[in-house]
């Protein structure tokens, strides 16, 4: 269903097809040190990583400055504690420890005399069945693919799900997220759409599912569409709405994860 | 309040009926060569300077005055004025047939008397749209477009570049009412905005109020755009049509009855599709892309007293890509309208009105299969009556229920697919109104316009209606059953209108007018989707309602040649509609859990200087305003521009006959941009860049500009037929007006990030239609 967005967009703008586009300069405010965290707790034993950052001006290259020296935990709600432990590039870890469904998981960060809390219930894992690449819709003469996952949903449950999309190694630049508000209980057979990266034949595609919680489908969702933009800009973009209080940006996930790769054929 | 109100306004009204008895002159003016009514022509009186009229969407007129010997004027822009020496010693009925200037050639050439009407009527904040001038402005692709020429006056901006959306006075763009023969449409639009569903064939009258507006209208909060089709020619069978670029248009009409009945039929329909069909890519071969619209409209008079008009709209946009996904939608309108006269003093019309639109969503693809649709459909019964009670004062009054049925969505699917089957439960209401209004004459330089709208809402059942709290949780939930009253909601609007004239060609105004608004467009997309959804006022929703004080300055010189205005205006928005993050509005129940609400403020001055007649006419708009929202929680709750704010915005339209044959016309826009929110920084999120935002709609789009030009070829005069040509190039310099600016890493250097702008019609597009009539 969000797909219809997609299609949308794609078509006006095909069908204004005195389309062109330009590189420019805009004069942006520099809006810069904010805090970022971005923290994650998953289903497989092993570190887990949370990462706290600032943000850059606009015009700045892509390095974001760590934050270090901060007092990061993670706690669940039967009474166990996860310490992390700083790395020199502003990731704290915490070395082994896997997230169980159903589990209601808080981080605290302690940074600039500032406590931040944030909680997250990891849900439980749907299985991905697989995925497949296929004619992209609209580009079949170039040959261009896109991929489609495949999974079976559970109807016992509202379930959320984020994708991340690797294409020859490379994550492709597009946010994935979708619910089951219109697929609950289905065998379902979804498209990876997007505009970022060309896949042809031959390609390494590689697949990472998530199953998030409400809040989190509400971040990802938020960033995804504003992606879209739209026609004359779409929805007023904004930062997504963080389940970090105090506010800052960024998010803490308790999700489920899995990857599937293949070769797009 | 209200009822001291009505009170006053009865005991205004109850004084000069006391007056000395008159007698009444009445009739109807209509075009002596098509029987054509017209609407808003002029009626004077030499000896009595004071009083006129005009006449009505009927064409009809009625004025008391007392016994005596006069010269009566009729006028019309265009048409040979007419004198009529009257001994009058009882009521008279006089219906005028006046010619038009030039009956092949449509440029508006100077009349015999230049009328002051936009000088002494206390209307203000109204402007009218003149189908010949419509016809002369150049548009994109050449389809003429009444949307879009509205758009080149002051203090209506269009929604962006090829868009027929349109923001009057800081408005929203839901905030217009669009009536089509007294019927709503609720989405003007062809093919995503780019052309309007008006075939300017079918009409013949275009006024828009915005401002100052009459208590005969309501129901939105900042405009009405009151659009009238033609009745039909009821003298002759005429055939008259246009091939263009994109599209073609036919427009049939005749006498049903000669002079009393007419028919007119108007059809469209363009054809990039039959392009596809003979593409030979099997994709292609089986895709659409058209849309097309039917106009038709009867009239038959019994006499002249009893009138019946019926007329109707059907356009549809399809697009259709094979196997893969499809949508259409349409609006559909029916009025019929009985006109009748209780004495020459009372005219009344009665109106059943349809009206309908839908829309289809579909994925044809085996495991995508779903089928969305979603409409909402409207039945509404009118009765208006205009009473010319003294030649001081005229009387409008009526009444209007309106019943909504909307239909939110569904989704059918198969078993195949990926998607269940969805409906959201139909909403029922009714929009019902009354109104009062008196124009009064008090002396020969100050004329009041005042009245008052009382308008309901009531939604009801059947259905489960919740309220929810501000952070969207849902507090209460109560089912209804049906026709049981969910919530009312009530509001009186006062309107009123004074208007002083300072000396026979110059006359300042002020105006004060509340308007409430319970249906309400719910879009987080800017541009027209086909996937529109309506809300009524309920328990979470309150009825949008908008004050606005207006005053202007209006004058006319050169023997009214030239008109000139100025207005100032300033307007309070209260329960304005916002979405929160990442609002899902299609197909969901809970709806209304996803919106904020707010406050907002328009101001502004408008400039409009007109040359009406001559070889050469056409008009200056400029208007600078300001448009602001507050919600709590959006941008702090601070004041921020909304998206349609626009600082300057600046329209000239020149009109030049060169000789005979060879018309030539020009226009030049200029706007601020649109108020967008662009990033301040960005970080890194999920292994991709993010971009953080500081302040809502704190960043401009570059300014647009554009310059278009057109001519117009009248072929040789024949005694069967006539036909001409239509050229035009749209954006003559190739301007490159940016459509949507997006941020992403660089191609080029991807450690670092750059904005791109992407710029739609950036080259100059060539038009040319053929138009022929006999």
């Amino acid at each position: 269903m969000k797909n219809i967005k997609i299609y949308i967009v794609t078509l006006v703008i095909a069908a204004a097809s005195i389309s062109c586009n330009k590189v420019i300069d805009l004069k942006l405010a520099n809006d810069s040190g904010k805090l970022v965290i971005e923290g994650n707790i998953t289903n497989v034993e092993g570190p887990q990583y949370i990462t706290l950052s600032r943000n850059v001006p606009f015009t700045s290259t892509n390095t974001y400055p760590p934050v270090l020296g901060a007092i990061v935990t993670v706690s669940d709600d039967e009474g166990h504690t996860y310490p992390f432990s700083e790395d020199p590039n502003g990731t704290y870890t915490t070395p082994q420890m896997a997230g169980i469904a159903g589990r209601t998981y808080k981080m605290t960060v302690v940074t600039g005399g500032v406590t931040y809390t944030a909680t997250s219930v990891m849900p439980a894992a749907v299985p991905i069945d697989s995925i497949t690449s296929k004619n992209n819709d609209f580009d079949p003469k170039k040959n261009r693919k896109e991929v489609s996952i495949h999974l079976q949903d559970p109807s016992d449950v509202a379930n959320q799900y984020r994708f991340i999309l690797w294409v020859n190694s490379v994550q492709v630049d597009a946010i994935f997220a979708f619910d089951d508000e219109f697929t609950n209980g289905r065998y379902v057979n979804g498209d990876l759409v997007e505009n970022a990266t060309d896949i042809y034949p031959g390609d390494s595609v590689r697949v990472e599912m998530q199953c998030i919680d409400k809040p989190m489908f509400t971040y990802w969702v938020t960033l995804m569409n504003q992606q879209l933009g739209g026609p004359g800009g779409g929805v007023a973009p904004s930062n997504p709405p963080s389940n970090i209080s105090p506010a800052c940006l960024g998010y803490f996930s308790a999700h489920t994860t899995q990857t599937v790769s293949i070769v797009a054929k | 309040m209200g009822k001291s109100l009505l009170f006053i306004l009865f005991l205004f009204i109850a004084i000069p009926v006391f007056a000395q008895k008159k007698f009444t002159l009445s009739g109807t003016i209509d075009d002596a060569s098509t029987g054509e009514k017209l609407i808003g022509a002029t009626v004077k009186i030499k000896e009595l300077p004071q009083d006129g009229t005009i006449t009505n969407s009927y064409g009809f007129y009625s004025i008391p005055v007392p016994a005596g010997n006069y010269t009566l004027l009729y006028t019309y822009i265009g048409y040979n004025a007419i004198e009529q020496v009257v001994t009058l010693n009882q009521s008279r009925v006089y219906n005028i047939s006046l010619h038009s200037k030039s009956e092949l050639n449509e440029v508006v050439i100077r009349s015999n008397k230049p009328n002051n009407d936009n000088v002494t009527s206390p209307q203000m904040g109204q402007e009218k749209l003149n189908m010949a001038q419509v016809n002369n402005v150049p548009v994109l692709l050449g389809e003429k477009d009444i949307l879009k020429t509205i758009s080149l006056l002051p203090g209506i901006k269009s929604a962006g570049e090829g868009n027929t959306g349109f923001y009057v006075r800081g408005g929203a763009s839901d905030q217009n009412l669009i009536l089509l023969d007294e019927a709503t449409v609720y989405n003007a639009s062809h093919f995503f905005g780019f052309f309007s569903t008006f075939n300017s064939d079918a009409i013949k009258d275009v006024s828009i109020y915005k401002g100052g507006m009459p208590a005969e209208y309501g129901g939105r909060l900042s405009s009405v755009l009151d659009i009238k089709m033609n009745d039909g020619n009821n003298k002759d069978y005429t055939v008259q049509g246009g091939l263009g670029l994109i599209s073609s248009r036919i427009k049939l009409e005749g006498p049903i009855v000669k002079n009393k009945g007419s028919f007119m039929i108007s059809a469209r329909r363009t054809y990039i599709d039959f392009f596809l069909h003979a593409s030979s890519d099997s994709t292609l071969k089986g895709s659409s892309l058209y849309f097309y619209d039917l106009n038709a409209k009867a009239n038959y008079h019994f006499d002249d007293k009893n009138a019946i008009y019926i007329s109707g709209y059907f356009g549809k946009d399809v697009l259709l890509l094979k196997n893969t996904f499809g949508t259409n939608w349409g609006n559909s309108t029916g009025t019929v309208r009985f006109n009748h006269l209780f004495n020459n003093r009372l005219f009344s019309n009665t109106s059943v009105v349809f009206s309908n639109y839908n829309y289809t969503i579909q994925d044809f693809q085996s495991s995508n299969y779903f089928k969305a649709t979603s409409q909402i459909t409207d039945v509404n019964f009118k009765e208006d009556l205009q009473y010319s009670m003294t030649s001081d004062h005229m009387l409008k009054f009526g009444l209007n229920i309106l019943h909504h049925n909307i239909a939110p969505g569904s989704i059918t699917t198969n078993s195949n697919s990926n998607f269940n089957n969805e409906s959201v439960e139909q909403r029922y209401g009714y929009e019902n109104a009354a109104y009062l209004s008196d124009e009064w004459r008090l002396n020969n330089k100050l004329t009041l316009l005042y009245g008052v709208r009382l308008s309901g809402l009531f939604l009801l059942g059947p259905g489960t209606f919740k309220t929810y709290d501000a952070a969207g949780n849902s507090l209460t939930s109560q089912t209804y059953a049906s026709g049981s009253t969910v919530k009312n909601y009530l509001n009186l609007e006062p309107r009123f209108t004074a208007s002083y004239l300072l000396s026979e060609n110059s006359s300042i105004k002020f105006s004060y007018n509340r308007n409430s608004q319970n249906i309400h467009l719910l879009s987080n997309s800017t541009s027209s989707t086909p996937t529109d959804l309506y809300v009524l006022s309920s328990n979470n929703i309150k009825p949008e309602i908008a004050d606005q004080a207006s005053t202007g300055y209006f004058t006319n010189f050169d023997d009214n040649n030239y008109e000139f205005s100025a207005e100032v205006y300033y307007k309070w928005m209260q329960n304005q509609i916002d979405y929160k993050d990442g609002a899902q509005l299609i197909v969901n129940p809970d709806v209304e859990s996803l919106l904020t609400y707010g406050s907002g403020r328009a101001y502004g001055v408008e400039l409009f200087l007109k040359k009406k007649f001559g070889r050469f006419n056409g008009w200056v708009g400029y208007t600078l305003s300001r448009t602001e929202l507050k919600f709590a929680a959006i941008n702090n709750g601070r004041y921020f521009p909304a998206r349609q704010d626009r600082t300057h915005d600046l329209s000239v339209v020149g009109i030049y006959q060169l000789n005979k044959r060879w018309t030539l016309s020009s226009d030049f826009v200029y706007g601020t941009g649109n108020a967008v929110s662009f990033p301040t920084g960005k970080y890194q999120i999920g292994g991709l860049t993010t971009f953080s935002y500081s302040s809502r709609n704190g960043y401009r789009m570059p300014s647009a500009n554009r310059l278009d030009i057109g001519a117009t070829l009248e072929g040789k005069e024949h005694k069967k037929y006539h036909s001409s040509w239509t050229f035009g190039v749209y954006n003559v310099y190739a301007h490159r007006d940016p459509y949507i600016i997006t941020f992403r890493d660089s191609k080029t250097n991807p450690n670092t990030t750059e904005a791109v702008e992407t710029s739609i019609f950036a080259t100059r597009i060539p038009s040319i239609t053929w138009n022929f009539k006999f």
